[in-house]
């Protein structure tokens, strides 16, 4: 769905937006101000005016994306145009700023932009390639049918185990009863969990060859082995689907930031005219 | 074949509950879809789980999907089986018997394990999804747009309207003290060099919010910035309508506001005959290519002190300087030298008589006692060798030879043989009476010798043109008029071309007349400067060698007095402090 956001109506955004894009270098290349290229010329008040409109066009997204059924355009439409317009807005603000920067409000309105611009552009890499990735990680099952599988192998271990020695009892049930998945934001975006007490199962049941009985061992390791598997693969579900929102929990707070910063821009080259 | 499949469910008292169904397939798919022959409903089990197959009268079991299937409690793939063996897929116990009453298999299948405890507490420690961290893109927004609107444009704000301004007077010579200004964080680019000493206090220009800056903050200091033409004469070159800042950009980086491409000069300058047909001046668009040649400033009669730019440099006929004088340069640059009175023969070089100024930038002025008399001594007498004839002042020259002579007729010992016994007398003895009329005889006779031989009017004839004065009834000398400037609209530094040897530019050592204008054509300048373009020659614009804002002329912006704007609250630049401070860098 989000790569044929890109090729959404032939790629009529695109087009709008590299039309755009072009006017603008012409205009820029052509004019020659007094002094160096800078925001306070004509075209530099015109690219100033219009990277303005496409800021604020760019955050009204958030307000349409959560309001269904407008009549003007579809969701697909604003969806397309948000990538391209916003791409745009890089070439269009660059050039109303003349490639003047310097340590100003100025020059910190436009790195947020771009931060934010480039935060949409992973969000739209994490947008093309997770959902491939998430659907051949989890092949055909769905977060609930792996937890279920977990449960039922830990329902298992516990069983078998009840007729093994106390270390390797204590072992399973560890495995069985403290092993995370998720947590915290680093943990959520962890594949390897060094200290996972089903690894440390696995490995003390691998290595006890002989303090227990051979078929209940062999038995204990691989359900801890499938476990594992199931971890891993679950571990990745987890990454995945957290990185697919968390970008936007930095595209959302910058742009606001952006558009207060673009607020005091304009305060500030009208109060000092 | 014919399958028989016994649903056993547990009831509460624990008996089993069958139910019969008879299939007819090849093989028996276990699993949650419904396309499956048995349909199990529970989360643990895969859509096709498993497969359960006869061959040869010998049953295979067959995990799909990795699903999970055990044999007498070990996961196996695939496995043979008889009735004898426990067979788990997933909670599922599963019984196969091949061949028993009618059925060729009869499958029993119970589930053991019901879902239990594990998976809600497994659920429960499971921290899934990004809402369970606890971020919030609200509120991350509100903090983040409040901080940058606090930090960047309210704060400051406020501060500078708390905080008394930085009032820049230089009267008090206080700019170091100004304190940066709150408001500095606004800037839309670097402030230029030279206003970079009071360029962190923005009110000095930016008088009042949200008022474009005015003419009157830089007239503030700039006083004297001039006309670029007579108004009156030529108002299309007024620049009435354009304030101070349509030419000179700010915060434009570290560097002069001054403009200096040549695109905004040749706008005007490109077709100025045709906007203004009164000019004096011709077209120029580039120095390289479409610059005319140099007019020089010439005397055309040197006791009218008339002077006329009508011949360039490159004219077929070159322009005559008639400046009074008479001064080889070939003569004096000869290779083998000039005799030196006391010297010997010495070789003269330009720097012999030419010495920039201070700024190394002109050449001082030509002075005779300085640079002409060490070896034009202008002695006349070899009786009286250490008097010499007054220079600059013919009038007081015939006085200051009949002068002399008196003064020798009185006092006597002029040792010449051919001068009368009276002046020839002992020194000190008294002329009697008798002798005095012979004596003051002698003196004008011999003054006047003087004055007409080669010690008086022949050593003058050789730098002056000399002529019959009818006021005085004797000869007089010519006035000299030297230009001082031979092309007065351009700026020339010679310093920065000191490199460069004066004959590159002067071609003394062949100008054998003084007529000569030893100023270079355009083409000399062009052979290494080449217009704002040029690739292979130094980019020189108008600004280069021509000024904007014309000496002489009036100032091109009303002054307003200094007082007026103190009591305006705004903040003043005195110019007498920026002289003074500049004087302090120094």
């Amino acid at each position: 769905m989000h790569e044929s956001l890109l090729i959404y109506r032939n790629m009529r955004y695109l087009k709008i937006s590299l039309v755009l894009v072009l006017v603008t270098g012409l205009l820029y290349v052509f004019h020659s101000p007094v002094g160096s290229p800078n925001g306070g010329t004509w075209l530099g008040y015109t690219l100033g005016t219009l990277a303005a409109g496409i800021m604020v066009w760019l955050s009204w997204f958030g307000i349409r994306k959560r309001s269904f059924g407008g009549p003007a355009m579809r969701m697909e439409d604003w969806a397309s145009a948000h990538i391209y317009l916003g791409l745009a807005l890089v070439v269009v603000s660059t050039f109303h700023s003349g490639f003047q920067f310097g340590i100003n409000i100025h020059t910190l309105l436009y790195f947020l932009m771009m931060f934010v611009v480039l935060s949409g552009v992973v969000g739209l890499y994490f947008y093309i390639r997770f959902p491939k990735m998430l659907a051949e990680n989890r092949a055909g099952l769905t977060t609930d049918i792996m937890l279920t599988q977990i449960s039922e192998l830990d329902r298992e271990l516990s069983d078998f185990s009840l007729t093994v020695d106390d270390e390797t009892a204590k072992a399973v049930y560890e495995a069985v009863h403290n092993t995370k998945i998720g947590g915290n934001l680093i943990n959520q975006l962890t594949l390897y969990v060094a200290d996972c007490p089903t690894m440390a199962a696995r490995i003390f049941v691998e290595q006890s060859d002989g303090v227990c009985d051979e078929s209940t061992r062999r038995k204990l390791l691989t359900r801890l082995t499938k476990k594992e598997g199931l971890l891993s693969r679950i571990r990745k579900d987890v990454k995945l689907r957290c990185l697919l929102q968390l970008w936007l929990y930095i595209h959302v707070p910058f742009t606001f930031a952006t558009l207060a910063a673009l607020v005091a821009h304009i305060v500030v080259v009208f109060y000092y005219w | 074949m014919k399958v028989l499949i016994r649903y056993g469910t547990r009831k509460s008292s624990g008996d089993l509950a069958i139910r019969d169904e008879w299939i007819e397939c090849d093989s028996v798919l276990v699993g949650r879809g419904t396309e499956c022959e048995i349909e199990l409903a529970d989360p643990r089990i895969l859509l096709a789980h498993a497969r359960i197959a006869l061959k040869s009268g010998e049953v295979y079991v067959e995990s799909l999907n990795s699903g999970s299937l055990s044999v007498n409690g070990n996961l196996v793939d695939m496995a043979k089986v008889s009735h004898l063996d426990v067979l788990n897929i997933g909670p599922f116990k599963v019984i196969v018997e091949p061949f028993k009453d009618e059925s060729d298999l009869t499958i029993s299948i119970e589930l053991i394990s019901p879902l239990g405890d594990e998976l809600e507490n497994l659920k429960q420690r499971a921290n899934i999804g990004i809402r369970t961290i606890g971020l919030s893109k609200r509120k991350w927004s509100w903090a983040a747009a409040l901080t940058v609107l606090a930090a960047a444009l309210l704060g400051p704000m406020i501060i500078s309207w708390l905080v008394p301004k930085a009032v820049v007077d230089v009267q008090r010579a206080d700019i170091h003290d100004a304190a940066v200004a709150p408001t500095a964080f606004w800037t839309s680019g670097g402030i230029s060099s030279s206003h970079k000493f009071f360029g962190e206090n923005c009110e000095v220009c930016h008088e009042r919010p949200f008022i474009p800056v005015q003419d009157s903050a830089c007239t503030a200091c700039h006083q004297t910035v001039e006309h670029h033409s007579d108004p009156v004469r030529f108002p299309s070159a007024s620049f009435e309508d354009d304030k101070c800042q349509s030419c000179h950009k700010e915060h434009q980086g570290n560097q002069t506001v001054v403009r200096n491409d040549q695109g905004f000069c040749i706008d005007c300058h490109g077709d100025l005959t045709d906007m203004e047909p009164a000019t004096t001046l011709r077209n120029v668009r580039d120095f390289g290519t479409d610059h005319p040649d140099f007019l020089p400033n010439v005397v055309i009669d040197a006791s009218l002190n008339i002077m006329s730019r009508e011949k360039s440099m490159s004219d077929p006929e070159p322009p005559t300087e008639n400046s009074g004088l008479i001064f080889p340069h070939a003569d004096h640059l000869r290779k083998v030298g000039v005799r030196h009175p006391t010297d010997g023969v010495i070789e003269l070089g330009c720097s012999a008589c030419h010495v920039p100024d201070e700024g190394n930038v002109s050449m001082l002025p030509i002075d005779f006692e300085q640079h002409c008399n060490q070896c034009h001594t202008l002695n006349f007498d070899t009786q009286l060798p250490g008097r010499e004839l007054v220079h600059g002042d013919p009038e007081e020259l015939f006085l200051q030879v009949s002068d002399i002579y008196n003064s020798v007729a009185l006092r006597g010992g002029y040792e010449e043989p051919e001068a009368p016994a009276i002046i020839r007398r002992r020194p000190g003895t008294p002329l009697q009476d008798t002798d005095r009329a012979a004596a003051r005889n002698w003196a004008e006779e011999k003054s006047a010798m003087i004055l007409e031989g080669r010690f008086g009017k022949g050593q003058c004839s050789e730098c002056h043109s000399l002529y019959d004065d009818p006021s005085t009834g004797s000869w007089n000398v010519k006035p000299v008029f030297i230009t001082e400037k031979w092309f007065p609209k351009s700026k020339f530094d010679h310093g920065s071309h000191s490199d460069v040897g004066c004959q590159a530019c002067h071609a003394a050592e062949s100008s054998i007349s003084s007529g000569n204008v030893l100023m270079p054509a355009i083409d000399v300048c062009q052979s290494c400067h080449g217009g704002e373009v040029a690739s292979n020659r130094v980019p020189s614009t108008c600004v280069t060698c021509h000024d904007f804002h014309m000496d002489g002329l009036a100032p091109m912006r009303p002054i307003e007095s200094a007082t007026n704007r103190s009591n305006s609250r705004l903040a003043v630049v005195d110019p007498n402090a920026l002289s003074h401070l500049s004087a302090g860098v120094q």
